[in-house]
């Protein structure tokens, strides 16, 4: 997967024109000026390998994930990418509180891209990697609030994608589920696919990545090898650096 | 082209959202399905009472089925009406309601506007059913045009999901639009002969005359409402049991065929701003 030159940028409103009412009263377009969340960002993730993106809050990391699942469009640069991508931002979005848990697994899966046959074929490693047989048949606004989201994760790492973006959703559930997920990405990683995660968590960029990119102000820093990577940006942290 | 097959390519997506919407909304609810009839049922009464006995509205019986039953007759231009009125307000927030799904997920963003459209779909189909139900046991013999009956149901629907998509999108930028939608269907229902024949509505142009000396009289103007050759059609095939006018199928098919290809090309033109814009 390659980056290149991307940027992109939002509309910072002053007078936003959000009813008819004040486009019609005022009588012109709404006075905004442009935020660059990301600044010509160019990085290169190799096939097969675990990518890591770093830095602090605001930095663009999420921006930038945003952009790689395709939910925004960059206003400059390209994103190429060889093969399915799937996009993991947040679990359990498009859960239908109503519906039994199977009916959401098939219903969840089929927006995450899956085909039905698809879903079919791995429900059985779906609900057994989410650990909740026993209440597949309820309601999911019965669920807990931990098995709502193991659900959801095990229904969006099953999709089985080539590339697989992930936003800071490793840190859920108890030990036990978050050791099957580590498992999986291992599996992952063994299959020959890609994997991109934000992540606050350096421990976990350090054991679980090959590779990093951070980024600051929507800046790229540095990109590369995970350690030298890491302990640049742990260094500019503790030398009192660009917060 | 592209995006058509897009489009095609989330059928599935489309087909599984549409029962998420018709499985979900009448959940824990003692009477189901059947509350989807209970509104008709309550509107045809109110106005069967103000109409039809108080203020005497008689439509002509129909011709050659021979009915005159004021509330039957109602229904059959209530029933595609309240579907087309639904769909385009509930349609035009699909967006809004389903706002952490498209800053979330990447998918076709057309399935949302759709699956909308398809579910009420769905109960229409159901009401269309009893409402058929009711006309043989009223002795009209409406099987053999039930084929012609689903074309025009699609028909009208395409008309829906076309300015759904125009309004969904208009929401998203100005959410006044919804209100503004709100009020634009309950005039448009009076200005519809839903309620009243379409024959009163003939008196009065015939007084008045063509106006400001052109050919245009008001009937002219009035019949511009595409929802007037929906209504005229469905009578003509439920209610009078015969072939409706070629003109007014042509009128129906080609607003439906404009309003579905306005709305695509407006969709498609908004569809990437979406997840910013909410």
């Amino acid at each position: 997967m390659k980056v290149d030159g991307l940027s992109k940028s939002f509309r910072l409103y002053h007078e936003r024109n959000q009813s008819l009412k004040s486009t019609i009263m005022r009588g012109r377009r709404s006075v905004h000026e442009d935020f660059w969340a990301l600044k010509d960002i160019s990085f290169e993730v190799p096939t097969g390998s675990t990518f890591g993106l770093i830095g602090s809050n605001g930095s663009g990391k999420s921006t930038l994930l945003k952009c790689l699942a395709k939910i925004y469009y960059p206003e400059k640069g390209t994103i190429t990418s060889r093969g399915r991508l799937a996009a993991l931002l947040e679990v359990g979005s498009g859960f239908h509180p109503e519906l039994s848990g199977r009916d959401n697994v098939f219903l969840n899966g089929s927006i995450l891209g899956m085909s039905k046959k698809e879903i079919t074929r791995k429900f059985d490693e779906i609900v057994d990697f989410s650990g909740v047989e026993q209440f597949i048949d309820q309601p999911v606004k019965n669920y807990s609030s931990g098995m709502y989201v193991r659900l959801g994760f095990a229904i969006a790492i099953n999709v089985d994608p080539d590339v697989l973006v992930v936003d800071e959703v490793l840190a859920v559930g108890d030990a036990e589920f978050q050791e099957k997920c580590r498992l999986k990405f291992v599996d992952f990683k063994e299959a020959g696919k890609t994997v991109i995660l934000v992540s606050h968590s350096m421990s976990t960029v350090q054991d679980m990545c090959d590779h990093a990119a951070w980024l600051n102000h929507g800046e790229l820093v540095t990109a590369g090898e995970a350690t030298p990577t890491i302990s640049a940006y742990l260094d500019s942290l503790s030398f009192g650096g660009n917060l | 082209m592209r995006y058509l097959k897009e489009v095609l390519a989330s059928r599935e997506l489309l087909a599984n959202l549409t029962l998420r919407e018709i499985r979900g909304q009448y959940k824990r609810t003692v009477f189901g399905q059947l509350w989807s009839l209970v509104n008709p049922l309550a509107t045809m009464l109110v106005y069967t009472i103000v109409f039809a006995f108080i203020l005497r509205v008689t439509p002509p019986p129909g011709d050659p089925s021979g009915l005159n039953i004021f509330p039957v007759w109602l229904l059959c231009g209530l029933l595609p009406f309240t579907f087309f009125s639904a769909s385009v307000q509930t349609g035009m927030g699909s967006i809004l309601a389903n706002a952490g799904l498209v800053q979330k997920v990447h998918f076709s963003r057309i399935v949302l506007p759709l699956s909308t459209v398809g579910s009420i779909g769905f109960n229409w189909l159901f009401e269309m059913g009893v409402l058929v139900a009711v006309l043989l046991i009223c002795g009209a013999w409406v099987l053999p045009w039930l084929p012609f009956v689903l074309l025009m149901m699609v028909i009208l629907a395409v008309f829906a999901a076309g300015l759904v998509l125009v309004l969904v999108i208009a929401n998203v930028y100005f959410r006044d639009t919804q209100y503004f939608v709100g009020i634009l269907m309950q005039i448009w229902i009076y200005m519809t002969p839903i309620i009243y024949p379409i024959s009163l509505v003939e008196a009065q142009s015939a007084r008045i005359g063509p106006l400001m000396g052109t050919n245009v009289t008001v009937l002219d103007i009035y019949r511009l409402n595409p929802m007037e050759r929906f209504v005229a059609v469905f009578r003509n095939l439920l209610y009078d049991n015969r072939w409706p006018e070629v003109n007014d199928v042509l009128f129906c098919a080609v607003s439906a065929v404009a309003a579905l290809a306005v709305g695509l090309w407006v969709f498609r033109r908004n569809e990437k701003g979406l997840a910013e814009a909410l």
